[in-house]
């Protein structure tokens, strides 16, 4: 097990390293510059500009000097667009807000997903699993910038009982309708995963066995069939997670949050070079970390799975 | 019940539900005076939206809108615009004469300017803000704006002058090209016994004379590029500048040689290479706000962090929360803050429309900025009392590649004009103004703006036909124009709700009265810049351009160029009206020669204007000292909270009069 984490982590530092490369050649490739605006500069000013931030220097400089400083100090360079404002302290500021909105998101999709989930499979083909799995269906097709809204002219413009949007701190009321909104689709696909998985594990031989040695039908659902039956929510959970923890782009837009996905998506289209790489560096190292943890989680949960 | 029917019954109840809240909304905000809730808040703070994230809090840097209002807050410069009319009015210069020809400038400063940590402010914080903005290692995208001063482009750009070892004389620009405007009288030795001022009310000595003045008062002297290689490239190209300049030293343009100079600490002079009646209305731009030198020096780039920055504006930093809130508070040691009544002003960077409107509707912003109110949103919101309507000093038009066919027939281009029905589009965009020129209308009240081409199907059709593209007549009354190549040009915009919808209304209009299908194509703001700058397209590309400052010159100069301008369009006619407009000191005559240079472009026709923008934004009817003025641009001093509703603004409050 130990070897196995090492060799796991051994094998990210060049995924990484892989990524990033690949992110920087992409940015390059990308038309456009972050200093460019609907009056084009004159060309000395241009020229200046590119001076200053070492963008006149040959391709290799440039990507030697962005790789030596990620790997020699773990330092992803100034931002661009934000004069003075390094990458790290960015990313530093802004993963709090994507983080615990995330979390939480995802805490209340894994308590209402498993348990919908479990009900659904416990009672197959009874009213109440064909409610809720055309609620999760309906969860699962309707994407949050709908949704959002939807629950924006409800409760803030229609009832007036949440702000609407902008960050208030943690806890608060601001946190209601983008933890909601954000929560709905991975709340539907828990709910499906966990029956789908319930109704797999029910009619497995082991339950069978678990029943006839006469365990009461709690300590089978609980102990026995959850555990089995919740495998592939621990898979998901791994890649969903370290999504959320990154940032979500739409919902962070829609409600004005200053986390991690709006820097995203703003970096990219200001062209910002440093802050794009520093965080697709970062959602790298998350997702697989995440992935590391689902696989330990596995071999704990599942004593078939045994990692060498 | 199959499960299907489940699924559409449940999908069925939700779009309902969806429809009657939507109603419920619409019909419930409709009987309101005010769009939602009008509660002024507890204490007098204005919570603002004022778009993007800033870039930074360093005047200098930036050149976004959002921005310029933030740096109107945190910095003073020699004029402040006036709050409606946006004219130059007395900030830290109390007050100001320029000399015969409006090529130097003498601006007399108040002594009880202060920054915000209490030091004084005089003449050499702007000598050292003006060099800093220019300087090359800065790289300000601004520093343009302030070319017009004597030498700030050469030093700007890294240029040298030559000099002659033998003698210390420099060579002359005026002795290289003969298409040299004369230099005006600040570049003219100076007649003491003559003077070059009027006397004014406040001053009636013509300003000290100085070394430096002497110096500035002699003809311009010649410039090279001080890089190496576009240097001898130069040479190579101009034997006679190559004779001359052998054998002479290079000097380097320094920050020093900028047309400013401190006469004593309360006297700013400026000179510049050219007469320019407007300069002084320029200088409220924020690239001309001051900077505190000893804490730039300290922390460089660091230097507007909340711990570090000290500012000369009517507010300071308070707090700053990137992505969420900038907090400035009123400034005690700004000289005019008894006239400040706001104690704070709560910057909020955001940036999806609809986002900003629901904030406002619920009363969480007191006022959002330009250009917020989505298009659907209009027909509810415009009824409002709290709707801010007026013309913007911005313009929105097409422009066209002219260097390749089949748009380099200028034939061509005009038919794609004059079948645009402009009336028609800005009713149906209800809030704009139809536009034939390339200034915006109802801007420039002295302006004699010239007419375009005008909407004329016929005419358009006829052209085509002439230019080899017949346009036919079909059995039902439509048209086809079989011959032109649709397939093998492009309209390209970029990626923007309001601007697809105009796009789109542009192409039906093409199809309608020329029978003809333009492919449109969009792509995300830079890709979109780096083709359209490229010409890296066939057809038509998406222009807007919004003023710099307030003179017609700021929208003509986009084609003050030798082609880079996204048409591929130059003339040298052009230019040189716009030379001789900006030569002459009247200022009725110059507004003419402006006006020949626009119709001889609009004649030329390498775009399609489209409509003037307006201002379209909201404002709580408490916030008072706010105006829709045309650059949206708030001197925040003037801004209050009123709490008395009987004097709440009902309807957009009126530009005329003082503030």
């Amino acid at each position: 097990m130990f070897r196995f984490i090492i060799r796991r982590l051994l094998i990210t530092i060049p995924t990484i390293l892989v990524v990033i490369s690949i992110t920087w050649v992409l940015i390059k490739l990308a038309p456009g510059n972050f200093y460019s605006g609907e009056k084009r500069l004159p060309a000395a000013i241009e020229k200046s500009i590119r001076e200053k931030y070492g963008l006149d220097k040959p391709w290799y400089q440039q990507y030697g000097k962005t790789m030596w400083n990620i790997v020699r100090h773990l330092d992803f360079g100034t931002s661009l667009r934000f004069e003075g404002q390094s990458v790290n302290t960015i990313i530093r500021r802004s993963l709090p807000v994507s983080a615990a909105i995330g979390i939480l998101a995802y805490l209340l999709a894994l308590i209402v997903g498993v348990t919908i989930g479990s009900i659904a499979a416990l009672k197959q083909n009874s009213r109440w699993d064909y409610t809720s799995m055309a609620l999760a269906m309906l969860g699962i097709s309707v994407p949050n910038f709908v949704l959002g809204p939807i629950l924006v002219l409800i409760f803030s413009l229609s009832l007036y009982w949440l702000p609407p949007s902008r960050w208030g701190g943690f806890p608060s009321r601001n946190l209601i309708l983008p933890v909601l909104t954000l929560s709905a689709i991975y709340m539907a696909y828990i709910a499906r995963l966990t029956r789908a998985g319930m109704l797999e594990v029910l009619r497995s031989d082991y339950i069978r066995t678990a029943r006839a040695k006469g365990l009461s039908e709690k300590d089978v659902l609980i102990k026995h069939a959850l555990r089995g039956g919740l495998m592939p929510v621990i898979s998901y959970t791994g890649p969903a997670l370290a999504f959320l923890l990154t940032g979500t782009v739409v919902v962070e837009r829609i409600f004005a949050l200053p986390g991690l996905g709006n820097y995203f998506i703003q970096a990219s289209l200001n062209r910002d070079e440093p802050l794009i790489i520093g965080i697709v560096a970062f959602i790298s190292i998350t997702l697989l970390f995440m992935n590391l943890l689902v696989d330990i989680a596995y071999a704990y949960l599942d004593p078939r799975v045994r990692y060498h | 019940m199959s499960r299907i029917n489940w699924k559409q019954l449940s999908a069925l109840v939700l779009l309902a539900a969806m429809a009657c809240t939507t109603l419920s909304c619409a019909v419930a905000s409709s009987n309101e005076v005010y769009f939602g809730k009008t509660t002024p808040p507890a204490r007098n703070i204005l919570r603002y939206v004022t778009g993007e994230e800033p870039e930074s809090l360093d005047p200098a840097i930036s050149n976004g809108q959002p921005e310029s209002r933030i740096y109107m807050a945190l910095y003073d410069g020699l004029v402040e615009y006036d709050p409606k009319t946006l004219a130059p009015i007395p900030a830290l210069a109390s007050h100001w004469r320029a000399n015969d020809d409006s090529s130097e400038f003498t601006f007399y400063l108040r002594r009880d300017g202060r920054w915000s940590n209490g030091a004084p402010i005089d003449a050499n914080d702007f000598v050292y803000s003006f060099r800093r903005a220019l300087s090359k290692q800065l790289a300000s995208r601004n520093a343009y704006m302030a070319y017009l001063m004597k030498y700030a482009q050469a030093y700007n750009e890294g240029a040298v002058f030559v000099r002659d070892p033998s003698n210390g004389k420099f060579l002359l620009a005026k002795d290289f090209d003969e298409h040299l405007p004369p230099d005006p009288l600040a570049g003219s030795p100076v007649d003491a016994a003559k003077g070059e001022y009027q006397t004014t009310a406040e001053e009636s000595q013509e300003p000290a004379d100085s070394a430096f003045h002497q110096a500035m008062h002699t003809p311009l002297r010649l410039t090279l590029p001080g890089d190496e290689k576009a240097r001898t490239k130069l040479l190579n190209a101009d034997a006679k500048i190559k004779e001359a300049v052998t054998g002479k030293e290079l000097v380097p343009v320094k920050g020093e040689d900028i047309g400013v100079e401190a006469i004593d600490k309360y006297t700013l002079r400026i000179s510049l290479t050219l007469p320019a009646p407007f300069f002084v209305g320029m200088l409220a731009h924020q690239v001309f706000r001051i900077v505190p030198r000893q804490v730039v020096e300290k922390y460089g780039n660091q230097w507007t962090q909340p711990a570090h920055i000290v500012t000369c504006g009517p507010f300071k930093v308070k707090t700053w929360q990137a992505y969420h809130t900038l907090v400035v508070e009123r400034d005690p040691m700004y000289w005019d803050a008894a006239t400040v009544k706001l104690d704070e002003i709560h910057f909020y960077p955001m940036s999806d429309n609809p986002t900003i409107m629901n904030q406002y509707k619920v009363g969480e912003v007191d006022a959002v900025l330009n250009h917020t109110v989505p298009n659907a949103w209009l027909d509810v919101v415009r009824t409002k009392k709290d709707y801010m309507d007026g013309a913007e000093a911005a313009i929105e038009f097409i422009i066209m590649n002219t260097t390749k066919p089949p748009l380099n027939d200028v034939r061509v281009r005009k038919a794609f004009n004059m079948a645009i029905d402009k009336e028609a589009w800005a009713t149906w965009r209800k809030i704009v103004k139809p536009l034939t020129a390339f200034t915006p209308s109802g801007i420039f009240h002295e302006y004699p703006q010239p007419k375009g081409d005008a909407f004329n199907p016929d005419e358009a059709r006829r052209l085509l036909g002439e230019a080899g593209y017949p346009v036919t007549k079909n059995s039902d009354g439509s048209y086809s124009c079989p011959k032109f190549p649709a397939n093998q040009i492009e309209y390209i915009y970029n990626t923007q709700e309001s601007t697809k919808n105009m796009v789109e209304w542009m192409q039906a209009q093409w199809k309608q009265n020329l029978g003809i299908t333009v492919p449109l194509r969009n792509m995300d703001w830079k890709t979109f810049l780096t083709l359209r700058a490229k010409l890296d397209y066939v057809g038509f590309a998406r222009g807007s351009w919004g003023a710099d400052y307030m003179d017609p010159f700021t929208f003509l100069s986009l084609f003050y160029t030798g082609g880079e301008n996204g048409s591929g369009w130059s003339d040298p006619k052009y230019i040189s009206l716009l030379d001789e407009a900006n030569r002459t000191l009247d200022q009725k005559k110059r507004y003419e020669l402006l006006a020949q240079a626009e119709a001889f472009m609009l004649q030329a026709q390498p775009i399609i204007p489209i409509h003037t923008a307006s201002v379209n934004w909201v404002k709580k009817p408490y916030v008072k000292g706010m105006y829709p003025n045309a650059a949206s641009l708030y001197p925040w001093k003037f801004v209050y909270i009123e709490r008395d509703q009987a004097k709440w603004d009902v309807g957009t409050p009126s530009l005329a009069g003082g503030y």
